[in-house]
């Protein structure tokens, strides 16, 4: 019982701390640009794709190969998030907030397809982090994978925290998210601020797709499953709370791995997004209220 | 004004006589098909901008209602042996009652949470039909009949085109009913003004609830007449793929316009069959389509077409006076409103009589326009009284409110895209009364252009006009003077007074004293969300707390 218990929890957790990233990206872009970035999804998966190329061209045998990948996904990523504000953002910010919502599913779309002629639409398998390998905890076995995907996980969310907190220019960014024209007023680029957020999110979302690529495999039309649980945790946590994203990102696989394990995966496809049909009925603010400074 | 308007619409409408003579003509019954499929495109696409190009709701749930459709005439035909024309009534009414069950949840959420609530539903329609066993699970329903009327076999392929066609500019018929009789200038204005919308008491909940059932009724009947064309329904028709082709059909069409939807599925719905073998290439050149058009044509291609063939425009009418209501006084009691930390107002207060100018100042913060806000509806007070005359307002719905004669102004006015200035104005009024406003702001020679032409200062007018065109009795107006140049200052201020004597009681946010203290009769000054001073406008200029918090010393002569 107690072994079942632990090594769902790690399951939950390794799978949690992928969606976390991806969350806390998602809401990273929100903040700046006031848009839902619907390719944030097909961003976690074409990193997955990019973690498999690289893998092709390592030499066989090599002890961390998913370690040795992650910062190379982490900074092509940050150029394809780049790349999207360049293309998805830049021409329509004097247009209304629906016209990037639009503009990123064109994106997701053409990625999603882009990969699948270039790649085929089967699954592959992406690098392990650290190798293979079993550690036991009170009696179940953890796979290095499973707790490896975790401290990763662990090690960019703090990245994140530390640069947003300790840095000047991680306070820019939320000075420019919190109010942009009092930014602009104090010297502060939008078009850069702007930018780094997407290359960040883009960043956050690559590495979800490399830490996920191993265990759950990676298919093109992966994106938008990504999105959705990213959205949803974005409601739950409260819309504009980034670290409220992340925990409900959290929470949100650990429910989905404990009612998949009782129950079926289905069920708790279905009960997540009836869970957030009624949530925003009843209680559109989150669980924990919209972040503040954004009344109408 | 109809034929000019519809000079375009009849264009388009030769266009595609055109398309289906040559279409005839070759009688090639795989291209018959194909138009058959554009048309069923068509009839969803035309429903969905309604929620989307008319109310601006991205509703990611029309292909689920389009699979609802095709599932309700396959389980009535092929579980319970309906015939296929009582099947499609079926695929009508189930999605058009969903629809309006989407509607009525998200009647209140913004723009982003509507996109999440909608998506939600549409996975959740897919992993229904694709894990239920009554729906067949994921190899769908097989043998569906064919479309028969007493008798009369509808489904060879040029009878099935011409039918799923007539359906086509019967959906045209439905969405003109829908936006017309006013409809479409206060569609727009709920999309692009929301917080005008509800200060002009536009009910946003039933004209959503209108839009979605349309909606839901279009996207059921296109669903049906897929499942009839291909005698099958299997739970492709509820992937996403289906919504990413009726949003492309919307964008590259040009938003809320139904005729560029219509061509935009000629263009689009096709291209599965040019890249056939290449699996869903199609849905990439999707993607670098909608792309494109959202960067580089916004308006799409009926902006094109309107390039070429604008509207002519349409004839001013007569100028009619509203009818005039009689108040005596606006009172406001001990207003309180705390926003999280912030206690912005604090006991509050002012009168505003008929036939008089109240000014209301006060420093930035000092609570001037949370005080309006809550006056109107817009926001709800913590504690406090108003009453206009003996009637109590606090829980009265802002429609109410309009409906009292409460009218507002905004500092920073939205203007809605897509109508002209005299649509704009007589919104929540006759055009007569629109045409009359526009004349007493001295727009009335810009009543035919676009609204969101005007500059600035006109836009301004514009809207102080779509405040009065319905006949207030308190006209309450958020520092109308910024921004404008000294003539027109002088004409704002000539108005307001005109106002005021024709018994009106005018209440006037503003900063600019040498606008509002000659015309003003009272003032109240505000500071730090209490009552600092109020009375006769001389009385509070000379008032030693305002000069020292306010005023200063200078402009108190």
């Amino acid at each position: 019982m107690i072994e079942a218990t632990v090594q769902l929890l790690a399951t939950a957790l390794a799978l949690g701390s992928a969606y976390a990233l991806t969350a806390l990206g998602f809401v990273l872009i929100i903040n700046a640009v006031g848009a839902v970035n619907f390719a944030h999804g097909d961003l976690v998966m074409a990193g997955g794709f990019v973690a498999v190329a690289l893998s092709l061209l390592l030499p066989e045998g090599l002890p961390v190969p998913g370690l040795i990948l992650l910062p190379a996904v982490l900074l092509t990523m940050a150029v394809g998030g780049a790349a999207l504000a360049a293309v998805a953002y830049a021409p329509l910010r004097r247009s209304p907030p629906v016209s990037v919502f639009i503009s990123t599913i064109a994106v997701g779309l053409i990625l999603q397809h882009a990969i699948s002629l270039g790649a085929g639409p089967q699954p592959r398998v992406g690098p392990s982090l650290v190798g293979d390998g079993l550690v036991d905890l009170l009696g179940a076995a953890l796979s290095y994978q499973q707790l490896a995907t975790i401290a990763v996980a662990a090690v960019l969310c703090l990245a994140v925290h530390t640069l947003l907190n300790r840095t000047r220019f991680g306070r820019q960014l939320r000075a420019a998210a919190q109010d942009p024209e009092m930014a602009r007023a104090c010297g502060i680029d939008l078009r850069i601020t702007i930018g780094a957020t997407f290359a960040l999110a883009g960043a956050l979302a690559g590495g979800a797709g490399l830490l996920l690529s191993n265990q759950y495999f990676v298919t093109p039309t992966d994106g938008a499953m990504f999105m959705l649980k990213a959205y949803v945790a974005t409601v739950i946590g409260g819309w504009g709370r980034i670290w409220g994203a992340a925990v409900a990102a959290l929470c949100i696989a650990v429910f989905e791995v404990l009612v998949a394990a009782a129950v079926s995966y289905l069920v708790a496809e279905m009960l997540l997004y009836l869970g957030v049909l009624a949530l925003l009925m009843l209680r559109p603010q989150g669980l924990f209220g919209e972040a503040e400074g954004r009344r109408a | 004004m109809r034929l000019a308007v519809h000079r375009r619409g009849l264009a388009y409408v030769m266009l595609f006589l055109t398309a289906g003579a040559v279409l005839l003509g070759a009688g090639d019954a795989y291209a018959m098909r194909v138009a058959t499929l554009v048309g069923t495109y068509a009839i969803a696409a035309i429903g969905f901008q309604l929620v989307f190009g008319r109310l601006g709701l991205l509703a990611l749930s029309q292909g689920a209602l389009f699979a609802i459709g095709a599932y309700a005439l396959a389980l009535s035909s092929v579980h319970w042996g309906w015939p296929p024309v009582l099947g499609l009534v079926l695929s009508v009414v189930v999605p058009a009652l969903a629809g309006a069950l989407v509607a009525v949840p998200i009647a209140r959420l913004e723009s982003h949470y509507v996109a999440l609530a909608t998506l939600g539903l549409a996975q959740l329609v897919l992993l229904a039909v694709t894990n239920l066993e009554v729906t067949g699970g994921a190899n769908g329903l097989y043998g569906i009949p064919p479309l028969t009327v007493f008798g009369f076999d509808l489904s060879d392929s040029w009878r099935m085109l011409a039918v799923v066609w007539v359906a086509v500019a019967m959906a045209l018929c439905v969405f003109a009913w829908a936006t017309g009789a006013g409809r479409a200038g206060r569609l727009a204005t709920l999309r692009d003004a929301p917080h005008a919308a509800l200060a002009l008491g536009l009910d946003p909940i039933s004209n959503r609830l209108l839009a979605f059932t349309v909606a839901g009724a279009l996207a059921g009947l296109a669903g049906g007449f897929q499942a009839l064309g291909l005698g099958v329904v299997s739970p492709a028709v509820a992937r996403f793929d289906v919504m990413i082709t009726l949003l492309a059909i919307a964008v590259v069409g040009g938003r809320g316009s139904v005729w560029g939807a219509v061509t935009a599925a000629a263009i689009l719905v096709p291209l599965p069959e040019v890249f056939r073998g290449l699996e869903q290439a199609y849905l990439l050149a999707y993607g670098v389509m909608l792309l494109a058009a959202v960067v580089a044509l916004p308006t799409g291609i009926d902006g094109l077409v309107r390039r070429v063939l604008p509207d002519a425009p349409a004839p001013t009418p007569t100028p009619a006076a509203p009818k005039s209501r009689k108040i005596s006084v606006l009172r406001v009691e001990r207003v309180a409103k705390r926003f999280g930390g912030v206690q912005a107002l604090d006991g509050a207060g002012f009168d505003a009589r008929a036939g008089e100018v109240t000014g209301i100042i006060g420093a930035n913060g000092s609570g001037k326009t949370t005080l309006l806000n809550i006056v109107t509806g817009l926001e709800t007070a913590d504690a406090g009284v108003v009453r206009l005359d003996a009637i109590p307002l606090l829980n009265h719905s802002p429609r109410a409110r309009a409906g009292l004669g409460l009218a507002r102004g905004f500092q920073h006015p939205e203007i809605p895209g897509g109508i002209d200035v005299l649509a704009t104005v007589s919104v929540a009024a006759t055009l007569g009364a629109g045409m009359a406003a526009l004349e007493r702001v001295g727009l009335a020679g810009r009543a035919r252009v676009p609204a969101t032409s005007l500059g600035p200062a006109e836009r301004r007018r514009l809207d102080i006009a779509r405040a009065l065109a319905a006949g207030p009795t308190i006209l309450l107006l958020d520092e109308p003077a910024s921004g404008l140049g000294a003539g027109e200052r002088a004409d704002l201020a000539v108005l307001l007074c005109a106002l005021a004597k024709s018994g009106m009681a005018v209440v006037v946010v503003e900063h600019g004293m040498d606008f509002l203290l000659p015309i003003a009769d009272r003032l109240v000054c505000l500071d730090a969300g209490r009552v600092l001073a109020a009375g006769p406008t001389d009385a509070v200029c000379r008032d030693p707390a305002v000069i020292a918090a306010y005023l200063g010393t200078e402009s108190a002569s």
